[in-house]
């Protein structure tokens, strides 16, 4: 086990090192340093010594290798310094996000995971009726509406007309969950189609396998072959779907968080998308990249908790 | 450039449609979709669409200093009002003093006053060039790496596999944002960032499925006879993983008609005077809490939108039925 | 000086202000019976459906969906604010845009918020308007004011002319805010010096001021210690704070003098600004550039929280100085209920609260359910704001908002660059091609769709209320006319848009920061309209930075701006278009210079207003519009709407600290919101019944299946 999660971790390295490159090709490549000192310095009306300077200053009028030695120093010990617009700590600004988005996202996406699985249970369960029909031509009709509807239609009819919700905001401690009571809304519809329907084809999928055939040959009922064997059986992708959402959690919901003003991780994002702060997105890329990444290893390993099937080799 | 796109598409599909025909058991998928009214009204939904990007791909210009028309421009541009409208009305909303328009709007006109049947029309033309032109880059480009990986194992194999795993680690959305910051607004950089982060999936099924097919005796007798290994990913293994790329394919359009709507909240969607649902969901966005209110606009882009998507869906669902019986339910 | 953000943002993303608060709902009889009595009756069903004997998910389900719909009973509230600020005296506001700094001699934007923290030597009077009424903030009494003989090299000659002397003295026992910067954390008392130090300040171009060019000309030495400073500063030293120079004197510890090398009759008004109040150095040394986020002053509030793009909130300052509420007003305010808390100490309100909205329809959403105690009107809720009337609509009586008509001496205008090849210049057919231009466009229109209205359409820079407009005066190029603007455009020898030599048609770039969907629609209406001449319009939008350096750089055709005063004087808006200040970074963006123009401002800008000044004005007027650098649009008016729970509003054209004379009755607004905010629930449960209800026939379908299937005895495989 020991030994499988070092040799992950090993593999991640590579990984990590392309991602850099990519990003640095992105960022220092395409976009000229001139151009970045020019946004940088732009709120004060750069002269051409003050550009140079500040190209001096960051490193950028040295060779390109050079730069890209130090590039991937700085990513890999995560050191992203400061916003390009407003020359805040980038850590600070992740520290501060992070508990908001963890809060909301955490909050909507258990709901979701037990709404859908719940959902795609019954679906399953009551499979060739008319519930199952129309549950599922439901979910692609849900699938096909953009997300943007889901949240001007959910802040508008939750938040304005039926008043379960704050519209916007957020502030930390237990009032936290009214604040995430929209976002959880919106994105349960948005994301009720799609998964239901996954779950349900896992569950359809297991349900043909020949162990399920064995125990209905055996007489177990078809409430016993649906809880006993196959969710236990679609615990395996249900989990990876859970495990590698993880990442996603902790960097928000760009749209909902900045929808409803929840000052999360996703709103720094779209703000630097606006201020074109390319030091906040490559920060961003990069830590989102980890996550991901660990996130992966985690589902490997819990794959052997959940399916002794499964041995880590 | 782009106005090839929709004929290409169509193009497209006509010839994987012939293609397909001729071998029996695809024949049968086929005769199964056709069975099916809900595919094929999908069907017809997706061709009126194609259709509309076609004509207003069509264009040329009346004279030296001329703009360039379409022919969606020529049938359907109506007058500019002064500003917003409500479908059918005779005097323009949103001003202290209504004032009468210069024609009728079937479905009102916007802040500019521009007719939104028009603008709707003209947002079909980036839907349907967005999603084929992604698919364009980013299947070849599947195709490609997946059955090079998929077939000749080893160090190709290393290779790519790195390479997808590398940009698949990379949050997609985060990647998109990058991308598309780096190049900036327009619809052809958009249909190059959607394209680099779109085409993993399908090399990672198209990688599979060549290991699978590999092994396979067909694949051992014609390597055996000698043929070349290009001939052999050509005409033999990849026949065989077209349904995939078609499932795929559909599936993949409906979540880039998606993606620019999100991209143009975000402010990197097209650039402003391309017809764009997006952009007009986005402005409308504001207008919703005028009393009276401004529906139209969203509205109109919203079920545009959405019934592109919808037919997309199902078909797709449909061709993933038809193809892999398997998942055939009930 | 200050570019009218307002108006500016009026695109961007949103516009207006926050309003206020919230609190918990309080939990009276009524309010804890309702649901109560709901959960019983879900109770009811959930029993019902239980007592049908469904198989076990569809229980579990059933019980899992109670449970949620008991957790949303429970804990339903919008309210966006903690319960202990239900009855507080907290002032709710927005802010849509991060301000960039709070630094009093830097700041453009958020200057209601610096305003308040930075109190000057003078303020406007709250209520007397017509003319409107400087008095003493921080200065004890009048600056005494008088001639003095300097001599100053022009053109390379000596010249003696007559200057001016200023000694301005300050109320004694004044003390700044209470800030760790300070020894002992208590703030020290405010002398002379630290209205010099806000002075050097701008001198200093690290600081980046954006006025020093109103004084680099014009006090005694400032333009040597800017030079220096510039110098010290490219050699990598700090600037200079101590050497002493003849315009900026401390006379003794409460007094002050400024030596002027011209009459400066501004100096007044300008004493009035954030930029002139009174600085410490101890908060900058120990800030540095952090001070542009923790602001120390003496004014009726402190900075209490600053949370980037989420919170800034501002508390009662305790060292503030006694001020008391203006006991006389202007005619109708005692009739208006504003002179009911004459006498009372100020401020009365405790905190402001600002909180960031991004999207303007959930700003106004909170309005409206009383959320935030003031709102602008603007384009998204002017129809159901005003009646048809003009007055206020029934609805928003009903709920006693109050309407505030605010007309702040602004102008909103294109300019064209008249540096251009192509629209510059000053020969009579770039002369007519401008005029065709400006004649092509309808400011009326664009009044009526994005302003509904609200305002004047320009003739000229001074805008109504100030001396120097005259209100039946029309510019003949102003007067929209599409067939007058073709025929100008044809004699400007460009018939019908085309450039007969190339056959080309005549393109204009359009500089612009508008990416908002409400900036699309302006510029796509005013593509429109130009275009109606044939000339073709490309709008070039770039994010606002990088706009507005090229407007300073002068690298544009035609871009569109609108400015507000800094004080009531029509020398602020002339001096727009005078020569000299086309420098790069100075007030004149068009690099309009014509001598004649230069030369009739230089002679009025320190005259007082006599019909003398009224004539010249009507001189420069008369050259600025033949040559027409500028298409001037409108005069806008702002209309605001507040709850009547808030008192004392009256608003003001310039003045920027109003706030600390309102007052605000939290009971009665904590009384009112939880009464327009009870939750709704029934739909909820309607849902949450149909789901559960309309399985249930599927589930009999399924029972009956597998008690099929068992009887099968598995033989057959689904």
């Amino acid at each position: 086990m020991l030994r499988y999660v070092v040799r992950r971790v090993l593999y991640a390295i590579p990984i990590l090192f392309g991602v850099s490159l990519i990003t640095f090709v992105l960022f220092y490549a395409t976009v000229s340093p001139e151009q970045m000192a020019r946004s940088k310095l732009s709120a004060r009306n750069p002269t051409p010594e003050q550009i140079q300077d500040w190209l001096k200053q960051h490193g950028y009028d040295k060779p390109l290798h050079v730069q890209f030695r130090k590039h991937m120093a700085e990513l890999l010990l995560l050191r992203f310094g400061n916003s390009d617009t407003t020359g805040e700590p980038i850590w600070q600004m992740i520290r501060n996000g992070v508990g908001p988005s963890a809060v909301v996202a955490s909050l909507s996406f258990f709901a979701l995971l037990i709404v859908t699985i719940s959902l795609a249970l019954a679906v399953a369960y009551y499979r060739g009726t008319y519930v199952d029909l129309w549950g599922t031509f439901l979910c692609v009709i849900l699938m096909s509406i953009t997300v943007l509807v889901y949240l001007i239609a959910g802040q508008y009819l939750f938040g304005k007309v039926l008043k379960y919700a704050p519209l916007a905001g957020y502030r930390p401690g237990l009032d936290a969950a009214r604040f995430a009571v929209l976002p959880l809304i919106v994105a349960l519809f948005s994301r009720l189609g799609a998964n239901v329907r996954f779950y349900r084809t896992v569950m359809l999928e297991e349900m043909h396998q020949d162990y399920v055939r064995t125990a209905r040959a055996k007489g177990v009922s078809e409430r016993g072959v649906l809880f006993q064997h196959v969710l236990k059986n679609a615990a395996t992708p249900i989990l990876t779907s859970v495990v590698l959402a993880i990442p996603f959690l902790l960097m928000g919901s760009l749209l909902t968080e900045s929808f409803f003003a929840i000052p999360g991780l996703g709103t720094m994002l779209v703000d630097a998308i606006t201020n074109q702060d390319f030091a906040v997105v490559r920060a961003m890329v990069f830590l989102g990249t980890i996550l991901y990444i660990i996130g992966a290893i985690l589902t490997d390993i819990s794959y052997t908790l959940v399916d002794p099937r499964v041995r880590l080799e | 450039m782009s106005n090839l796109i929709p004929v290409l598409v169509v193009v497209l599909m006509i010839w994987t449609y012939c293609r397909m025909r001729q071998q029996p058991l695809w024949a049968e998928a086929f005769r199964r979709v056709r069975q099916r009214r809900v595919a094929m009204a999908s069907v017809v939904v997706i061709g009126i669409y194609g259709g509309i990007a076609f004509l207003d791909s069509i264009g040329w210009q009346d004279g030296r200093n001329e703009p360039r028309k379409t022919i969606i421009d020529r049938l359907f541009q109506k007058p500019k009002e002064r500003t917003y409208s409500a479908p059918l009305a005779t005097v323009t909303t949103g001003e202290p003093t209504p004032h009468p328009l210069l024609g009728r709007h079937l479905l009102g006109t916007d802040g500019v006053g521009e007719d939104v049947l028009y603008l709707t029309l003209k947002g079909c033309r980036t839907a349907i060039v967005l999603g084929g032109l992604t698919s364009l880059i980013a299947t070849p480009l599947a195709l490609l790496f997946g059955m090079l990986a998929g077939y000749f194992g080893k160090r190709v194999d290393d290779a790519v596999q790195y390479l997808y795993t590398v940009l698949d680690s990379i949050p997609s959305i985060l990647l998109l944002i990058s991308l598309l910051m780096v190049l900036g607004r327009g619809l052809d950089k958009m249909c190059i960032a959607l394209g680099v982060t779109s085409w993993v999936s399908l090399c990672r099924l198209t990688r599979g499925e060549t290991l699978r097919h590999r092994e396979r005796e067909y694949v051992r007798a014609a390597r055996a006879l000698g043929v070349s290994p290009i001939r052999i990913l050509y005409r033999h293994i990849l026949p065989n993983l077209m349904p995939l790329v078609i499932i795929s394919v559909t599936l993949g359009f409906s979540g880039l008609v998606l993606a620019e709507a999100v991209l143009s909240y975000l402010q990197l969607g097209v650039e402003p005077g391309v017809g764009s649902w997006g952009n007009m969901i986005d402005g409308a966005r504001s207008e919703l809490a005028r009393e009276p209110i401004i529906w139209w606009n969203l509205t109109a882009a919203s079920t545009a939108l959405f019934v592109l998507v919808l037919a997309l869906n199902l078909l797709g669902d449909a061709l993933r039925d038809a193809i892999d019986p398997r998942l055939r339910s009930s | 000086m200050a570019p009218d953000n307002a108006v500016v943002h009026a695109f961007l993303p949103h516009q207006g202000r926050f309003h206020r608060s919230a609190t918990g709902v309080p939990r009276r009889a009524l309010s804890v019976m309702k649901p109560a009595m709901l959960r019983l009756k879900l109770v009811a069903i959930v029993s019902t459906v239980m007592s049908l004997q469904l198989p076990v998910p569809v229980q579990r389900l059933c019980a899992f969906l109670f449970g949620l719909a008991l957790l949303a009973l429970h804990g339903c509230s919008n309210n966006p604010y903690p319960k202990s600020e239900h009855r507080a005296s907290i002032l709710y506001r927005s802010f849509s845009d991060d301000p960039k700094t709070l630094d009093p001699s830097v700041c453009y934007v958020a200057l209601e918020i610096v305003g308040l923290i930075y109190p000057s030597f003078y303020q406007y009077h709250y209520l007397k308007r017509d003319p409107l009424v400087l008095e003493l903030d921080l200065g004890a009494e009048e600056p005494e004011r008088r001639p003095i003989p300097v001599t100053v090299a022009q053109d390379g000659r000596t010249i003696r002319r007559q200057g001016e002397e200023w000694t301005f003295r300050i109320k004694s026992g004044l003390r700044f805010q209470d800030d760790p910067c300070f020894p002992g954390g208590k703030g020290r008392e405010i002398t002379a010096e630290d209205f010099l130090f806000a002075f050097r300040r701008m001198a200093d171009p690290s600081v980046g001021s954006p006025v020093v060019s109103f004084f680099e000309d014009k006090i005694l030495g400032f333009a040597e210690l800017v030079q220096q400073n510039r110098k010290r500063l490219d050699a990598g030293q700090p600037a200079d704070y101590t050497t002493p120079i003849p315009g900026l004197q401390a006379l003794d510890r409460y007094t002050f003098r400024i030596r002027l090398n011209q009459p400066y009759p501004q100096l007044r008004y300008l004493m009035a600004t954030w930029f002139t109040a009174p600085q410490a150095w101890e908060a900058v040394a120990r800030y540095g550039k952090e001070y542009a986020r923790h602001p120390v002053g003496c004014g009726p509030y402190r900075l209490a929280e600053y949370q980037s793009r989420r919170r800034i909130v501002l508390e009662r300052n305790p060292n503030y100085r006694v001020e008391y509420y203006p006991s006389e007003g202007a005619p109708g305010d005692r009739e208006a209920g504003l002179l009911e808390d004459a006498g009372k100490r100020l401020p009365m309100i405790e905190r402001i609260v600002y909180s960031f909205m991004r999207e303007p329809i959930t700003g106004w959403n909170l309005f409206q359910q009383g959320y935030f105690d003031e709102w602008s009107v603007n384009r998204v809720n002017y129809s159901q704001v005003i009646s048809p009337t003009g007055g206020l609509s029934p609805e928003m009586t009903r709920k006693g908002i109050q309407l505030e008509r605010e007309t702040k001496p602004n102008i909103s205008y294109f300019a064209f660059n008249m540096e251009d090849p192509v629209f510059g210049g000053y020969t009579p057919r770039k002369r007519k091609l401008r005029q065709a231009i400006s004649l092509a466009l309808d400011a009326q229109q664009l009044l009526d769709i994005f302003y509904q209205g609200n305002g004047t359409r320009a003739e000229f820079l001074i805008p109504p209320g100030l001396f120097g407009y005259e209100s039946d005066y029309r510019n003949p190029y102003r007067q929209a006319d599409l067939e007058k603007a073709r025929q100008k455009l044809a004699e400007a020898g460009y018939p019908g848009g085309i450039d007969p030599k190339t056959g080309e048609r005549l393109t204009l770039y359009y500089e612009n920061p508008y990416t908002t969907p409400g900036g699309r629609q302006f510029l796509g209406t005013i593509q429109k309209q130009i275009e109606a001449l044939g000339i073709q319009v490309i709008p070039q939008t770039s994010r606002f930075p990088v706009w507005y350096e090229k407007i300073k750089k002068g690298k544009y055709q035609l871009y569109d701006y609108n400015w507000l005063a800094d004080y009531p004087d029509a020398e602020n808006f002339v001096f727009l278009l005078y020569g000299p200040n086309k420098i790069e970074g100075g007030p004149n963006t068009s690099r309009y210079d014509n001598p004649e123009y230069n030369r009739l401002f230089e002679r009025m800008r320190t005259m007082d207003d006599t019909p003398e000044r009224m004539q010249i004005i009507r001189q420069m007027r008369q050259i600025a519009v033949e040559d027409c650098p500028w298409i001037y649009l409108y005069h806008t008016a702002d209309l605001n709407i507040h709850y009547d729970w808030l008192r004392n509003v009256k608003p003001h054209p310039v003045a920027l600290n109003t706030s600390k004379y309102y007052r605000l009755d939290a009971e009665r607004r904590a009384r009112l919101r939880t009464e327009w905010n009870r939750p709704n629930y029934w739909p909820a449960i309607g849902l949450v019944a149909f789901l559960v209800l309309g399985s249930l026939p599927a589930a009999q379908v399924v029972r009956n299946r597998s008690s099929r299937r068992v009887r099968r005895a598995g033989t057959e495989a689904e």
